[in-house]
């Protein structure tokens, strides 16, 4: 047995003993085991990956000869899935109620690892199905209508990916990936020597369309990202720290590799904006558009999980912009910014976990206070705020700074002016959850709530960790990255990024950082003792105040902003979608209600219909 | 390394000393528009010492006492990376970017702790410190964009060095317009009339400053000091021109001469915002965001794209 199918199947695998044993406990360990074997594989073949450049397998099965390679791309994204997937699996370890949802949420990881470790079309289909269908499974158990929009959608995709690989395959004649490369490539050394190509324009508009669509349904693009809210809110929070953290990246890998199979080909065709392709800029475009609608959404939110999950949207933006400017810096700072959204964001989940699991509440209007409650989980959340808020020394700003450098250098202002629109509203949403969840006053049916289960607290604590190595040593990253172009792009020590015009260190920050608490910190215990007061002793306007008054703002907390965006509010993709479903629903009515009528008669008319339609045609 | 250290002390005092004199400078500045004698300069000096030693504090907990905390270490943090004349700490990473990112943390911390205080008013500043912060990010972010892109590079200093040789930035079409949305956006920074918003004294009680007494204000105090210090420091740098003399032999002549210059830069920014500041009345939060999205927007994005040209 190779390894890479001990990483593709453990999970699988166990998920499956989970679910046929069903004890509890045993589940439980079964399921930790299921997704901790395969980082540990992974984590075995970095050093295969240090001597020779890559691993490969391959099965005959039906047919197909199903490939797999793994390198140096995809074993950072198989990285990412075995990290952030260890550390959900730890969490539903505390929150997963029966053994349905082990098996799912470890089918799902088998998918995500399929599709990372997959070098031919048909095997990367079929595990991006096993993926859909095991998070669409997660879904259903808990709410319907999300489980159906979101497969809907996913089938969408997925259908949109097989026609793509159909065209591919009926011009190449293969379905792995070094063939389809190689005849894409010599086809744009065609196209450049004025020979006759095997695609033509539209067969290239086509291809890339269809895979834009298939990649930008599971990454959450706008406007294909309206599944993702109630996917990521209605299922078990735990597992979306998976869903989000490494199902959407299965999305960015998939943009990834348009430019691994068609790069060259679509670059002869469309030529370039800048240095960035064309093709590739309708990406950032794209992605700056879902920077801002995910950011701005998130912002008016007033569920917990449902804030993340446009949070998670607004991300995925920053990625996206960052493969479509598609030089190798911004590639680079891409996967990048995909590894530290994986972290932040697997830990965001975690917390929204821990929340919904200790209080059994997840909307702003009843919670409050709960800082002084659960003081793990609120630093975790600290750690997490300040990452995905890009405040240096995490790596949420390490790798923001990357694409904000790599994408401004490219001399795109619109662009850059969307990434920085996006790091404001993503201070703005954090901080409405901060004040919402953490500070002011506490509900008094909270008054006995609990700090995190020690599972989650473990799972918590990874994520945390990695978050902050990463950012005072974000060279760490850096280094693997630049092994993808086999050069230094990146350069710079482990502390430290160079990019030639602009640098970074993160360990000096800290440093800084740290001294200038220190210097604050002494001013603040030269002055005299504090005296602790209740939140109720608090200026009301001079007037004396109870627990009875609210006086924590709670809900509609950017009325303000949601009036200045009134206009804009008023168009929702979600409607459109909505309307264009119940559109064809009326129109699968009216078939039913006029074609099967129920008339004999009218059914022999049909006949007759067809046997003319059939003489005319001189049959 | 001891270099380092006396280097970085003398920094931090030199911009809290001139910074308390700035904040007296807009005192006194906006005594005299309105006809009034105004306070002496150092009164900002003499309110903070009271601050600091008062005899009774209050805490609503832990992040109360650490968000101030953090937000005067972020300030001091802030201030290394920028250049100051031919001294600074980091100058090698004074990244336009990072700098940016910088100004804004302390903002964090103070929003941290005024919001643990529970009190409605903090949420209430809160609210509208972040929208202001949403509504100014879209004209900075263009106009840092289109500084970048005309002098293909991130660093402060290397800014600095080219406008030595090419004139200040402001002599450029593209970057002109970055300034004056810059400036435009500096007037929410400082938290300046029209878009003292965040803070609004008489109309929701300082915002999320209600509850500190005491040393917390005390310490703000100190946090706004440096951060209006490192604000006009940075701008200076960026479209004034910064300074760098070498016109003495003596390198010591030639760093209070820098320092002189960048002075007067630093005050001419100040004055035009203290002048805006007194005469114009104070916008809704909403009227803001239109505001920062439209006119400093339009100008900011066309020195970006003119930039990139």
């Amino acid at each position: 047995m190779n390894e890479l199918m001990i990483i593709i199947f453990a999970p699988l695998l166990a998920g499956v003993l989970a679910w046929l044993l069903d004890i509890k406990g045993v589940r439980e360990g079964l399921g930790v085991i299921g997704a901790a074997l395969p980082l540990a594989y992974l984590i075995q073949a970095y050093q295969t990956l240090g001597t020779q450049s890559s691993i490969q397998y391959s099965i005959l099965l039906a047919g197909f000869k199903f490939e797999f390679l793994l390198y140096q791309i995809n074993w950072i994204f198989a990285m990412i899935a075995g990290v952030v997937g260890f550390a959900a699996v730890l969490g539903m370890v505390s929150t997963a109620r029966d053994s349905y949802e082990w098996l799912f949420a470890l089918m799902s990881l088998t998918g995500v690892y399929g599709v990372f470790l997959a070098d031919d079309l048909a095997s990367f289909f079929i595990f991006w199905e096993i993926m859909t269908f095991g998070s669409f499974m997660m879904v259903l158990k808990y709410n319907r209508k999300a489980s159906l929009k979101y497969f809907l959608l996913s089938v969408f995709g997925a259908y949109a990916m097989l026609i793509a690989i159909g065209i591919i395959y009926a011009k190449v004649g293969a379905l792995d990936f070094a063939t389809i490369q190689q005849a894409f490539y010599q086809d744009a050394m065609r196209g450049t020597f004025g020979a006759d190509t095997l695609f033509s324009r539209n067969d290239m508009l086509l291809v890339f369309g269809l895979f834009l669509v298939a990649f930008g349904v599971k990454a959450g693009m706008f406007p294909l990202h309206v599944w993702a809210p109630d996917a990521y809110s209605e299922t078990n929070q735990s597992y979306t720290a998976m869903f989000s953290g490494v199902l959407s990246k299965a999305g960015v890998y998939g943009m990834l590799v348009i430019y691994i199979l068609l790069g060259t080909r679509l670059v002869y065709q469309f030529g370039r904006i800048g240095a960035a392709p064309k093709f590739g800029y309708i990406i950032a475009l794209l992605g700056g558009l879902t920077i801002i609608v995910g950011g701005l959404l998130a912002a008016l939110q007033e569920d917990i999980r449902k804030l993340f999950a446009y949070s998670s949207i607004s991300q995925i933006g920053y990625i996206l912009v960052g493969i479509g400017v598609g030089t190798a810096l911004s590639i680079e700072a891409a996967i990048y910014h995909a590894i530290s959204h994986a972290l932040f964001k697997g830990l965001f989940f975690l917390i929204v976990a821990t929340i919904v699991l200790r209080t059994g509440k997840t909307e702003f209007k009843d919670m409050g206070g709960l800082a002084e409650k659960m003081p793990i989980t609120f630093a975790m959340a600290f750690v997490a705020i300040l990452s995905l808020a890009g405040i240096p020394p995490l790596v949420g700003f390490a790798s923001k700074w990357l694409l904000f450098e790599a994408v401004i250098h490219e001399n795109m202002p619109i662009l850059g002016g969307m990434i920085f629109f996006g790091s404001a509203i993503g201070f703005v949403y954090l901080i409405r959850f901060t004040y919402a969840v953490w500070f002011g006053q506490r509900p008094t049916e909270l008054d006995d709530t609990k700090d995190a289960p020690l599972p989650l607290a473990i799972a918590m604590g990874i994520l945390a960790l990695l978050n902050v190595v990463f950012g005072i040593a974000p060279g760490l990253v850096a280094k693997e990255l630049n092994k993808i172009f086999g050069k230094e792009v990146i350069g710079g020590t482990i502390y430290e990024l160079n990019l030639g015009f602009g640098r970074y260190n993160g360990l000096f920050i800290t440093i800084w950082l740290v001294v200038g608490i220190v210097i604050a910190a002494i001013i603040y215990f030269l002055g005299a003792k504090v005296r602790k007061v209740p939140v109720t002793d608090t200026y009301q306007a001079g007037n004396p105040v109870t627990m009875e008054y609210n006086l924590t703002i709670r809900r509609n907390f950017f009325l303000p902003l949601k009036e200045t965006l009134a206009f804009w509010l008023r168009m929702s993709f979600d409607r459109l979608y909505q309307d264009i479903g119940n559109w064809v629903e009326d129109l699968a009515e009216t078939l039913r209600h006029y074609v099967y009528n129920g008339n004999v008669q009218a059914y022999a008319w049909y006949l007759a219909i067809i046997l003319l339609i059939l003489a005319l045609w001189g049959v | 390394m001891l270099e380092t250290v006396l280097k970085a002390f003398l920094i931090l005092l030199y911009a809290t000393f001139v910074g308390f004199m700035f904040m007296g400078i807009i005192r006194i500045v906006t005594a005299r528009i309105h006809r009034r004698v105004g306070p002496p300069i150092y009164q900002p000096i003499l309110d903070t010492i009271k601050l600091l030693s008062k005899k009774s504090n209050i805490t609503h907990g832990l992040i109360y006492d650490f968000g101030i905390i953090y937000a005067l270490g972020a300030t001091i943090l802030a201030l290394m990376f920028i250049p100051l004349g031919s001294i600074s700490i980091l100058r090698a990473y004074g990244d336009l970017i990072l700098i940016t990112f910088l100004l804004e943390i302390p903002m964090l911390g103070i929003m941290f702790a005024a919001m643990s205080s529970g009190n409605p008013w903090a949420g209430l500043g809160a609210q509208r410190a972040l929208l202001t912060l949403l509504a100014i990010q879209v004209p900075l972010g263009f106009a840092i964009v289109a500084l970048a892109e005309f002098y293909g590079t991130f660093s402060t200093y290397q800014i600095v060095m080219a406008q030595q040789s090419m004139g200040w930035s402001i002599t450029h079409l593209p970057l002109l317009l970055a300034a004056i949305a810059y400036d435009i956006v500096l007037q929410a920074m400082f938290g300046k009339e029209p878009f003292d918003i965040m803070i609004a004294p008489g109309e929701i009680s300082l915002g999320p400053m209600v509850e500190f007494g005491g040393k917390h204000m005390g310490i703000l105090q100190i946090q706004h000091a440096i951060a209006l210090f490192a604000e006009t420091l940075f701008f200076s740098n960026i479209f004034l021109g910064g300074a760098v003399i070498t016109a003495f032999a003596s390198p010591i002549l030639n760093t209070i001469a820098s320092l002189a210059v960048l002075l007067i830069k630093q005050i001419a920014v100040l004055m035009i915002a203290i002048f805006i500041g007194a005469i114009f009345p104070r916008f809704t939060i909403d009227q803001a965001a239109r505001f920062y999205w439209k006119w400093p927007t339009i100008i900011a994005a066309t020195g970006a794209i003119l930039a990139a040209l």
